[in-house]
Parts: structure tokens; sequence; C-alpha cells
């Protein structure tokens, strides 16, 4: 089964694009000041994975599918749950359709469970947005979004960034409404390098035409994979009859067939990942940009993106560069945020107030004084005389101006 | 010459306002997008007199966006609901004397613009010139087509409360034409006070009272008066004078009445947030277009598809749009005010955030005053059929969008901007031949 | 020069204070009570076939002045959110499935706190002055959703929460109420729910949950209360409610001559799993089986005794112990097997089920009035809500006069773009059309704010006991949303969450005379506590009119050329006058149009440039360049101004 192919189209407006105009200033005056501070280089320490599937409906199944294999590569890789961002367009697993609830295969011979036990999604559904992924790159969020939802990478992290979904020239669909440019993706890059979040960034994406996302990127130390060139389609790999669609996408399939040999310790290099593609088997060009990326390939092993394996450094004193790098600018959600909210006081909790006012009688002035003149009449009442004389003087006044 | 069957014709329609009221239940035309807005719902006016006497703020909950003096008028007449159909059966008579009363007033207006006019061309010598052409009654046609236009039957039976807000500003315009100022300040006050845009009005309206009813421009009584014997004198030196005790006696009764108005207002809201409020839910909601449902304006739908970060700038373009004009107009038309009224009314009735078919009825209704005026205007087959098809397609497009699910909401948005088209096309024209008019009768003069 | 010794006055102070401070400590941690831990599940076949099964966790933490911050077996998660937020009670509920109310009965403490709405259902009460309530309760939905991996911060908008004063609960302005009847409910929602566990589903009755099992149910509902005060501490209840169709064990279900057997089921079966002991922190592991009032009676009328093999079913295994169950009018109403999974171990799994003998039907108690809610009307205009009320004719079962009349409160929120015109309430009892203020006694309305606040409606209503059927009808238009406030799939609808209608006069509560109080278990302390009759309606799905998504730089040039138009041919038709006197005065004024014959013949071929006319086309190209570098010095401010903001 072929997958979408979409022609661009002027469709719903690239707000994410302003959006990421409207913070760069902030950004850029950010990065001169900091620049100083982190000049020298720093170690790889953690590694991160953010996940990204962004189709909805039920017959994508395989995108979502797609992403769950790579969350459980990563995570048999040693990438603990807390470090993978997960963003699932759409409920698969619970469908209505799913002939097996709770479970998801990229198989048809069904003996893998990628559902599993233990599967934590942090942003599903609606919150699938461009908006909400460019904030998990760039760091920008609201107060209250917690710790879990937020990427809190540092100089010193790997990051994989795998992105599935239906893509076209320079864009990628994120739930059939909104779209994701290659201007944005590199725009957000470009944030990140400035701040600081990544040593080195991978990425990772299957999806019709995926080389073109990755036009604009010029940020250093980032090495970026696509499943297909300009003008070629990715394929889907098989269908399961029993599902009813199709269950994996081909570039996935093969990438997960090279890691399904490994494990935490192999020193396989991103050099055999690559050379592992073969195009009659993806039916499409595999592409990687490494003009962006300065180590070479065949002594890069795969684990540092795809796992979390790295030295054990012994230091005399207390490492404080994680403090430095994020005291300032990555508010604990539990700590105190809950002032801010305070601060801006919204308007829905005030019209709430002023409901709560709707028995008290408020003084007036000037129309108690008449009210009272009036002995407590109801106010219908009084209107209704008042409209009643506003009648009689007119027509006198008129009367009288003739 | 007058025409013939006048009160028959007149008494027939407002007889067929009551059939249509009495037995009509089955037509909804409440809830017709072309009928009823926001603004002039009756519907939303039953929902803001329940929550008033619930004793909640009748603003609250979005709904009601009218003045507060029309609900405590028309409020008690909604709530006693006899079963079902006529619910606001009382409501709507009130409406079909509304309308008889502008119409009679409209024909009034007529009859003063008449006067005016012959009186000018009397003086100026071209009443055999002018009037072989064509030399009819405009009161009597523009009350007519007043009372028989479509739009004003559906909007009178359709139980929405714009045929009020037409009623004040025909009041404001009689009053101004027959130089009564309270009854001028007393219509301008409520015609604004109900449905803000009247507010332009004030130009027309001061130069009506200070000038006195359309007449020739001042150029041609100088030309008049220079070619002929000083005798004449007398009529250039009526033209020039503005009397400015007329418009000060007016001014007086606008402060009189809008404290009058606010007054009654602020009893009717004492008990909730008050005046504040009440600007910002009727001007307010009238300024930034909140409401997104369809009508027969373009506006809907362009705020419904604009990007949010343009959403302001908009708004404040599309308001300043109908204020740009008016200065322009008032300079180029400034000697007949009544018609600059029209103008005004007609771009309003164009560019208002909700407009209705309420709002065409009344201009089309003081479009007809300007029958001998305007007998040279061009495109009138044009305009007329085009007005009959935006009004059946409008709806049929409606239908099929809303109801049917069939087509969408750009056919329906394409009658609109189809419709506004007609209006510009209607506003230019008018314009560009009053202006011709005045023109052929300097060229008429003797100099 | 050395500071001055203190006064030994002080130091013996200091010293006494000091001793009073540790006797208080050691007696508060001696009289303290502990971290505590129950697990308990409850099963229970029902009519129509199928079997429910109710997990009961119930963690309590001590108050936090006692014992600190450290925590043994209480979620420190929640400790905090606790802490953080002030919260005094707090309920969220994941479901999936609707219950049904006719088969699984209405009138037990099962349906009315474990049943509820499709989706998310939260409410908080904060003790906190109510200006800092919603800004709270916003950072309360993130955390939440952060902790259970759902989509819970899309309450955080006031679009989407409302404060019920008396309908929902009765509360003194301190309660947020909020529902996302679309949330999907799935196993990343369970397994951080899980993770509250002290033994998580590694053991205890929690490993029962194998999640293809669990989620094949009909009904599947997972709950967590909260309450805390200061004398309390913290208790924290995790409660799992399914509803599942059982694995039937052997085929032979048709009976000779009754009809057809019940199918038989044991846990094995339901959850494809085996119980091996209980969670070893946990203060009670036990599990329940429960048979209803609709049983017990047949049970007695046929003259046997309710012994775990008896006429009519056998349980696999003999229980530890009967407990009868009362309902509040002192009738039997059910009987509960109590087994304690302490006695099993690894090696001695534990496993009951239940074999049907004979055939037995039987109905569950029904709530007084069943309640379904449903849209009226076609098109996407405007329609209404219809709430109807069954009766289930159950004032006859107890006695009631017919001149009688039954109370019921209905709660119902309504997202703003379902704009309600709360004056169209109808009611119409049995067919009639009555008054409202025959049938209402009390109503609170909060109207809905567009993009702001959503509706409210809060009512007391009093029918007739004789009363068959009730409908209630009120009308709406819809709204027209603005394209970015649609949803990616806007053409499946909106929806409008669940109404819940509650029963003030009938009261759920069981009684257990013969369970020592002591030895309380919390589910059964649950099913005593005094609970109204409720039942919440369908989730109603509003399909909106969508406007065309592609459109907008379509429509913004549309309308603009028609503005465009309007003002530009309108200026036209102004300023002809202009042209036309011009024209005059080219035909007076021979010279003017000479210089335009020229300049047009210039424009035209460029030969002969004679003086006028390269004087004139100097001029003319002054100007030209004049505009050139004002639009240039124009662009370039335009652009240095915008690259600077």
């Amino acid at each position: 089964m072929a997958s979408g192919r979409w022609s661009r189209k002027p469709s719903r407006p690239p707000r994410a694009l302003t959006l990421l105009k409207a913070l760069l200033l902030p950004v850029l005056l950010l990065a001169f000041s900091s620049s100083s501070a982190a000049a020298a280089a720093a170690m790889h320490n953690n590694n991160w994975a953010v996940l990204v599937c962004t189709s909805r409906f039920w017959f994508n199944y395989r995108h979502m599918a797609n992403t769950l294999s790579l969350y459980r590569t990563v995570k048999r890789l040693g990438i603990p749950d807390e470090r993978i961002i997960l963003m699932l367009a759409d409920d698969m697993a619970c469908n209505p359709r799913n002939s097996y609830p709770a479970q998801v295969f990229n198989n048809e011979n069904h003996q893998l469970n990628l559902y599993g036990d233990n599967v934590e999604v942090d942003y599903r559904g609606y919150e699938v947005t461009v908006e909400n992924f460019l904030r998990i790159l760039t760091g920008r969020h609201e107060s209250a979004v917690p710790r879990s939802k937020r990427l809190l990478s540092d100089e010193g992290s790997h990051i994989l960034l795998y992105m599935t979904g239906h893509g076209g020239d320079e864009f990628l669909k994120f739930q059939d409404s909104e779209e994701l440019q290659s201007h944005d993706l590199a725009d957000a890059v470009k944030q990140m390098k400035e701040k600081h979040r990544f040593k080195e960034l991978l990425i990772m994406v299957d999806t019709c035409q995926a080389a073109t996302l990755f036009s604009q990127l010029h940020s250093p130390g980032v090495l970026a994979i696509g499943s297909s060139m300009k003008g070629e389609n990715s394929y889907s790999h098989h269908l399961d009859s029993d599902i009813g669609v199709s269950v994996v996408d081909r570039f996935t399939y093969y990438t997960l067939a090279f890691f399904e040999k490994l494990n935490m310790y192999s020193n396989a290099s991103l050099n055999s990942l690559f050379n592992s593609y073969d195009r009659s088997m993806l039916m499409s060009t595999a592409y990687y940009r490494m003009d962006l990326y300065e180590r070479p390939l065949n002594e890069v092993p795969v684990t540092n993106f795809f796992g979390s394996v790295m030295k054990t450094l012994h230091t005399d004193s207390a490492y404080t560069g994680f403090l430095a790098a994020h005291d300032d600018e990555v508010p604990m959600s539990m700590r105190d945020n809950q002032h801010d909210h305070f601060m801006s006081k919204n308007e829905a909790s005030a019209r709430r107030l002023n409901r709560e006012k709707e028995a008290q009688i408020i003084p007036h002035g000037w129309t108690e004084v008449l009210l009272e003149q009036l002995e407590g009449k109801n106010t219908d009442i009084v209107a209704l005389y008042g409209l009643g004389a506003m009648g009689i003087l007119l027509a006198l006044s008129t009367w009288l101006s003739m | 010459m007058a025409i013939r069957y006048y009160w028959p014709m007149v008494a027939a329609a407002i007889g067929f306002r009551f059939v249509l009221v009495l037995f009509g239940g089955d037509l909804h035309l409440a809830s017709r997008p072309e009928v009823s807005t926001p603004l002039t719902s009756l519907r939303r006016l039953a929902e803001g007199y329940w929550l008033k006497q619930a004793s909640m703020s009748p603003y609250s909950g979005s709904m009601y966006h009218g003045s507060p003096l029309l609900l405590s008028v028309l409020g008690p007449l909604t709530s006693n609901r006899s079963g079902g159909k006529n619910a606001h059966v009382y409501c709507s008579l009130i409406f079909v004397a509304v309308d008889f009363l502008a119409a009679m007033l409209i024909q009034a207006t007529g009859r003063i613009l008449q006067m005016s006019r012959n009186r000018s061309l009397k003086s100026l010598d071209l009443t055999k010139a002018v009037n072989n052409s064509a030399n009819v009654s405009a009161g009597d046609i523009a009350s007519l087509i007043y009372l028989w236009n479509p739009w004003a039957i559906v909007t009178c039976v359709g139980s929405c409360t714009s045929p009020i807000e037409n009623l004040m500003v025909v009041i404001m315009i009689y009053g101004a034409c027959s130089r009564l100022a309270p009854l001028a300040a007393f219509g301008y006050v409520i015609a604004t006070h109900l449905s803000l845009y009247p507010a332009i009005l004030i130009v027309p309206v001061i130069l009506l009272l200070g000038y006195g009813p359309d007449a020739p421009t001042t150029k041609v009584f100088l030309l008049k008066s220079s070619s002929s014997s000083k005798s004449d004198m007398r009529t250039s030196l009526k033209i020039q004078r503005f009397s400015w005790m007329t418009v000060l006696h007016f001014i007086f009764w606008l402060f009189i009445w809008s404290g009058y108005v606010l007054l009654l207002s602020s009893i009717i809201l004492k008990k909730v947030d008050g005046l504040n409020e009440m600007f910002e839910k009727t001007y307010g909601f009238i300024l930034t277009v909140k409401d997104l449902s369809p009508n027969i304006g373009v506006l809907w739908y362009f705020f419904a598809e604009v990007f949010d970060f343009f959403r302001s700038f908009f708004l404040t373009v599309f308001n300043m749009n109908i204020i740009f004009m008016v200065l322009p107009l008032a300079i180029r038309l400034k000697h007949r005010p009544c018609f600059l009224a029209f103008v005004y009314t007609a771009i309003v009735a164009m560019l208002k955030s909700y407009p209705s078919a309420g709002d065409s009825a009344l201009y089309l209704g003081l479009l007809g005053l300007f029958a001998n005026e305007l007998a040279e205007m061009q495109f009138t087959f044009f305009l007329c059929f085009g007005y009959i098809g935006v009004s059946l397609h409008s709806p049929v497009m409606h239908n099929l969008w809303i109801w049917r699910g069939t087509g969408n909401a750009n056919f329906y948005f394409a009658t609109g901007l189809a419709y506004t088209c007609l209006q510009t096309v209607l506003v230019v024209e008018s314009v560009g031949s009053m202006i011709k008019h005045d023109r052929k009768l300097r060229l008429l003069v003797p100099s | 020069m050395a500071p001055p010794p203190p006064p030994s006055g002080t130091v013996l102070f200091l010293y006494l204070l000091l001793l009073f401070l540790l006797s208080t400590a050691a007696a508060a941690s001696a009289a303290a009570p502990e971290e505590e831990f129950t697990e308990e599940l409850l099963l229970r076949p029902l009519p129509d076939r199928k079997a429910l099964a109710h997990f009961y966790f119930r963690s309590s933490a001590p108050p936090a002045a006692t014992v600190g911050r450290h925590h043994h077996l209480f979620p420190k998660a929640i400790s905090q959110l606790v802490k953080k937020y002030h919260i005094s009670e707090l309920e969220l509920s994941f479901t999936q499935g609707r219950w049904n109310y006719e088969q699984w009965g209405g009138f037990d403490p099962m349906s009315t706190s474990n049943a509820k709405p499709p989706g998310v259902e939260l409410w908080a009460v904060f003790d906190l002055p109510s200006s800092e309530i919603d800004a709270t309760w916003k950072n309360l939905t993130h955390t939440l959703s952060g902790l259970f991996c759902a989509s819970i911060n899309f309450l955080e908008s006031s679009t989407a929460f409302s404060a019920p004063r008396w309908g929902f609960k009765l509360n003194e302005g301190n309660l947020r109420y909020g529902a996302l009847p679309r949330e999907a409910v799935c196993t990343e929602n369970l397994t951080p729910w899980l993770k509250l566990l002290p033994c998580r589903d590694k053991a205890g009755i929690a490993s029962l949950l194998y999640r293809p099992s669990i989620y094949k149910g009909y009904y599947h509902s997972q709950k967590l209360k909260l309450r805390s005060s200061q004398s309390l501490g913290i208790i924290l209840d995790q409660t799992l409610t399914v509803v599942l169709q059982p694995n039937t064990i052997n085929d032979k279900q048709l009976h000779s001559n009754l009809g057809q057997l019940q199918p038989s089921w044991s846990m094995r079966h339901l959850f494809n799993r085996k119980l091996s002991g209980k969670c070893l922190v946990s203060k009670y592991s036990r599990i329940f089986i429960e048979f209803d009032k609709g049983i017990v009676d047949k049970v007695n009328k046929s003259g046997s005794d309710l012994s775990w093999n008896n006429e009519f079913f056998v349980l696999s295994n003999g229980p530890d112990r009967l407990i009868k169950g009362l309902n509040n009018l002192e009738v039997q109403s059910s009987f509960i097997y109590e087994y304690d999974v302490s006695n099993y171990s690894e090696e001695k799994p534990f496993d009951v089920g239940i074999t049907w003998k004979l055939p037995l039907i039987w109905s569950c108690t029904p709530s007084p009035f069943h309640a379904s809610r449903f849209l009226m009307g076609s098109g996407n205009e405007r329609g209404s809500i219809a709430l109807s009320f069954t009766s289930t004719n159950l004032q006859k079962i107890f006695g009631s006069p017919n001149d009688c009349s039954i109370k019921a409160v209905i709660f119902q929120m309504v997202p703003w773009y379902v704009k309600v015109y709360y004056h169209s309430l109808e009611i119409f009892i049995d067919g009639n059309r009555k008054t409202v203020s025959d049938v209402v006694d009390k109503i609170h309305v909060t109207p809905s704010e567009d993009k702001l606040l959503p509706g409210t409606l809060e009512m007391l209503l009093r029918f007739p006991c004789s009363m068959q059927s009730a409908t209630l009808t009120l009308d709406f238009d819809k709204g027209f949303l603005h394209i970015d406030e649609y949803p990616p799939d806007a053409n499946q609808g909106f929806d409008i969450p669940s109404a819940l209608v509650s029963f003030p006069e009938f009261n759920s509560a069981r009684n257990y005379p013969e369970i020592d109080p002591l030895l309380g278990s919390p589910l059964l302390e649950n099913f005593q506590e005094d609970t109204v009759v409720k039942s919440y309606t369908e989730v109603l799905l509003v399909p909106l009119t969508t406007p065309d998504f592609s459109m907008p730089y379509n429509v913004i040039t549309f309308t603009c050329t028609v503005l465009a138009l309007y003002f530009g041919s309108l200026l036209n038709a102004l300023r002809r006058r202009i042209g036309e006197e011009e024209r005059e005065l080219t035909k007076t004024a021979t010279r003017h149009g000479l210089i335009r014959l020229l300049l047009a013949k210039l424009r035209g071929q460029k030969v002969n440039p004679t003086e006028s006319g390269s004087l004139s086309e100097s001029t003319g190209s002054k100007k030209l360049l004049f505009k050139v570098v004002l639009v240039a010095v124009a662009a370039v401010l335009f652009h240095y101004f915008s690259n600077n903001s």
C-alpha cells in the first residue's frame, strides 16, 4: 500500500513560522549573553529521544506502529522513559476498530506487542500540534507544564528526533490540518543550538519526500536521515489482514531489522546503519545529510543516539554543569509556577466573581437616590414609567417647537 | 402627481402583514440569518429578559446584545408564550404598527422634500424645464416601497427588532426635515443607542437643521442671482444662512435625551453590572464582530477565516471604512442632506458588522424619496434583478450549506459578496446620478 | 571581645523546651497511625451474562505534620499534589464505555459511586480562597496530565470547567468540575495509575490486570479519589471497575428444560492470570464475590440456604466468611463471600470461580427513574437537548403512596458553542406540557460566555410518583467557530459532556450488620457510605458547521477587493466633477492643452525634444525620481523598524 503523497498547496498558514519569528529576537539576545559561558565543548553525558507520530485516523496505524517500534527500541537500548518524549496523534491501541485492544503490532506475526504494559505517552491526540512540537524542541513552555512533558536536555545531550507521518516537499503534515515546514524545523534546531539544548542531534524522518525537510538545516552537530528523496514516496511494508491496515513502513521496518540484531553493548556504527538501507527493499532512496556533522560516521556507535550508553567519569568534586545550565531557564513544574498564574489574573475568574455578586445590589449613586424617591418600586415599573414619560416629553417638546 | 390608489395599497400592505403575523407561524422567519442578527433577534431578547427575571444580568451568557430599553418594553411581551407557534405575536403586532408609522413618516418627509424642491425650482424658474420629465409624489412612492418591500415585510413578520431601529432613523430624518429639533434629537439618540451606526447621521441631521431640506447647490442660486435682477436676492440670502439656533436647540435636546436614555438604562441595569457592561456587550459586540454566525454580509466569514494576529488590524480597517467616506460625501452633497442621510444609511447597511434585510429595507425605502432626482440613474435594471437574484440565491445556498450539508460555506459567502457588490453599485450610481442631476440643473440655469 | 554568655535561665528554658518537644514527638509517633495499604477485589455476576470486577486499593497517609515528608507506602507524587494545591477532595476517573443502568443496576453503591461518564471526569474541592482556585485548578490539570499521560490539561481553559454550587455536590464555591468526553483511555493511563501502588502490578491483586483482557471489556473505569484533611491525613482510593464477558469454562450451556445457564467463570478465565499471593506490604488483601438482591431473592424463594454450594451455583473454593448486606430499608439485598488472599502464595495460587447449576434469571434494582438524554432537530443551525425520565416503578417496590413526589437534581454543563436558550425550557409530564414553576423547585443557571465560560444548569425537579415519563427540552443555537478553534477532525462533531441526574431522596448505602467495624475493609466501608442514587446520561455529539479550512487567503483577498471596489468607485464618483472642470478648462486654455499634447507626443516618440518639452520632461523625471526616492526611503525605514521590533 502506497502512502499518500501530498502536493503542496496553500492551506492553513504557517503559524509556527511567525511564532518563531516573534520569539527569535529574545533568543538571540540570550544566546549572545550566554555564549561566552558555554564556550567549552561539553562532554556527551545524556541521551534524549523525541518520537513523533503526526498522523491521525485509523488508516494511519502504521505511523503509530513505527513510532512505538522506535520507542521500544530506544527503551531497550537504555534510554529511560523520563527522557523520551512520545507524541502520538491518535489512540490506536484502544481504538474501537482495533480487534486487539491495548495492543499494537508492527508485524503480522503478532509476536511483539509494542504497547506492552509500560508505555508512557507524553503528548497524545489533539495535543500533537506543530506548536507543541516546537515548544518541546525550543523548551518554551507555559510554567504549569510538568517536567515529563519537557525536553530537559543540555549541552551534553545527544537527541534522537524521530518523526513519521505524511509529508511532502519541505513539509510534514500534523493531524491532517497543520504543517511543519522545513524552515520551522530548521529555526527550532537553530534555537536549540543557541540555547545549548543539544550536543548532537539525529533527525530521522520517515515520510514521503523526507529529504526535503532537512534542506534548511544549518546548525552544526545535526545529522539527518530521511526515508526518501525529493519526488519519492515512502511506502509501507506489509498489510496485516487481521488488523486490516498496513502495520509498518519500509524504512522503519528495515531500521528496526538492523536494531533487532543489536544490544546495548554492540559497537555497530552509524555508518553500518546507513549502509544497511537497500534501495530495492526500501523502494525509495534513503537520504543522509552529514555535512553539518563533524565526527566520521564509522566511529560513531548507533547507541550514541538510539541508546544511552556512556562512559563513567570519576570526578573529585560534585558535578555542577547541569545545574548551571538549567537553573535559570527551566522552572521546576512543582516549584513556584503557581505564582505566575496568580499574577495573570484571568478574565474568567473575574467573571465568576461577578457572578457571585449577582445577588448583591451595587449602589449606583444617583439612580439610588431616584429610586428612593420612588419608594422602592420595581425597577421595571420605574423603567416603563420612564419610557412613558419619555413619550410625553417627546410629544410636548415637538409640539412646542412646531 | 399623486398615486391613485395610495391608501388602499397602504391598507393592503398592513393587512398582508397582519395575515402573515397571525397565520404565517410556520415560516420560521425568526431564525433566518437574513432577518435576525445576534443584535436584533427577538429570541435572544427573550433569553435576556429571562435572565433578567432570574436576577442575572441580561447580558450574561453572550445572548442578548440589545438595548435595556427594548428589554423592558418588549421583554414582558415575550414571556407569555401561548403555546409555541405564535410565541411572539404581540411583539409582531407592535412591529406592524411601527412599520406603518415609519411609512407615514417617510411619506411626510417626502412631502416636505417635494415642497422644498418645488420652491427652489420655482425660485430658479426651472419648474417647467424639469417638470416635463417626471414629477411624481416621491413621498407616496417611498412609503409604498417601504411597505411593500418584501424584505421589510419579512423583517416585520420575522420577529426581530430592526423595524424599531428603522423607525428611529426615519423619525430622526423626519424631525430634521421638518426642523423639529427635539424629535430629531430623540430619533438620533434612540437610533444610536439601539445600533450605534446611525451615529454618523449627525452630519446630515445638522445640515438639515441648519440649511433646510435638499436643494440644488448654492452655486446655482449664486449664478441665478448674479444673472437675474436684484429683486431675487431674497432667495439667495435665505439659502446662505445657516440657522445656528435650530442646531443649538438640537444639541441641547441631544444632551437631554442621551442623559435620559442613560438614566433609564442604568435604572434597568441597576441590579447588575450597570452601564459599563451595557456598553461592552452592545457597542463592544458590534465593533469587535464577536459572533461569527453567517449573515448576508461578508465580515462573518472574513473573521472566521482571518489569522488571529491580523484580527485587530482588520477590525480597525473595516470600522474605519464606514467613517472614511463620511467627510467626502458630506462635502460633496452638503446641499442635499436628506440624500446624504440615505447614502450613509446604505453604506452602513452594507458595511455594518451584522447586516440584515431590515437595514436594506430602510435605505431602499429612503431611495424612493429621490425618485425625481434619480430618474436618470443607470443600471437600474441590473440592480433590480441583482437584488432579486441575491435574495433568491442566498436562502438556497444557506439551506444547502447548513441544512442539507451538500454545499459549503463558500457558496453562501459568494452571495454575500455579490450582495455587497450590488450595494456598492447602488451607492455609487445614486451618488453619481445625483451629482449629474445637480449639474444638469446648473446647466439649465440661464447664466 | 567574647560575646557575653547567655543567661542560665534561657538555657534552662531551651532545655525544657527541647525535652517537651521530644516527649510530644515520641507520644505522637506512638499514637500516630501508620501508613496503610489495602487491596481488595469484588466480583459479581451480572444479569446479562457478564461479570463485574471491582478493584479497590486504598493507601492512607496519616496527617503530614507527624510524619514529615517521608513516605513508606503512600505515593509521594500524590502527597505533593495535595500539599501544593491544597486539595481537600479530588476525583479523577478515566472511563471507556457506558455503564448500563438497566442491566447492571442503578440503585447499588457500585453504580452510584463507580459508574462514571465516558472519557475523563475530574472534580476537585480546594481548601483555598475563591480568588486562587481557578489558577490552582489550571496548574492541577497540567500536573495530572503529566502524571497520568492524558490530555487533562485541556481542562485548563476556562471554557472547559465549571463551578457547580449544589447540582453536582454541595459546596461553598470551592469545587471545580470538568469533563473530557472524548479522551481516549488506554494502557498509558493505567500504567502510571498502577505505579502509585506500592507493589505496582508485580504482586498482589493488581497483578491480575492483564491489559488486553481488561481493555476487551464492555465497561472500564479507572478512578482515583483523594480525600485529605488535617485530622485524617490523606486517603487515596484507587478503584478500577471492569465489566467483562467471561470466557465460559464448559460448552454445555443449555440446560435440559429450563433454558440457558449463566456462563460459569473463574478469575483465571476473566483475567488470564492467576493470583499468587498478596502484595506483602498490604494490610488486608481480600477478594469478595457478591450476589445481588435478585439472586438472593430467588435463592431464598427456592427454599435453599445461601451457602457456597447451593441449588443454583457452586463456588470453586469454600469462602473464609459470609457477609450479609442490607439496603437502607433493612431488606437483605446482597450476599458476599469473602476470601483472604494472604493464605495463598506462589506455590499455591488463588483462583475462585462460579459454576451455575440451574438457569437463573434475575434483574438488578434500578434507580427510580431511568434518565436518558438525546438531541432533537436537524441541520447545523439549531436544535434542542431533551432529557427524558422513564419511571422504573420503583415506588411500588417501596410501597409509597401515589400522591407523593420524587425529587431529582440535574446538573448539566454545555460548552459555549452550544448556545442554550434557557427561557425555552419546557417540561412534559406523561406527554402533557407543564408550566416550569410546577415542576422546578430550584434552578441555578450560569449562562455560557462566548469563548470564555461554559454554561451550567443546575435544577431541582419534583416529579409526582405516579408519573410514568417526563421530558425536558431546551433549545439551543449552534455556534460558529474560528477556523483555528476546530479540532483536526472537525467533521466528527463536538461533545456535550454527560449530565448528572441524582435522586436525593434515595440512598444506595448498604449495611453490613454482621461485620466487625474494626476489621473494616475499605471497599465495604465505601459501600456503607451514604451515597445518593445518581446516574450519568449519554454524551451527546453535536455536529457543527465547518467553514472551508483552505480558504483564508481567498476570503481575505475577495473581501478586501470588494471593499476596495466600494471605496475606489465611490471616491471616483465624488471627484468626477474635478475631471470635468479640467476638461472644460482645457477647452478654454489651449496653452495647457498644448503642453499636454507635447507630453503625450514625447512619451510616444522621443525624437526632436523641443526646449519646452525637455523642460517638462526634466520636471517630470524629477518628480518621478522624487517619488522613487520617497518610496525607497519609506521601504528602508519600514525594513529598519520591522527588523528592530
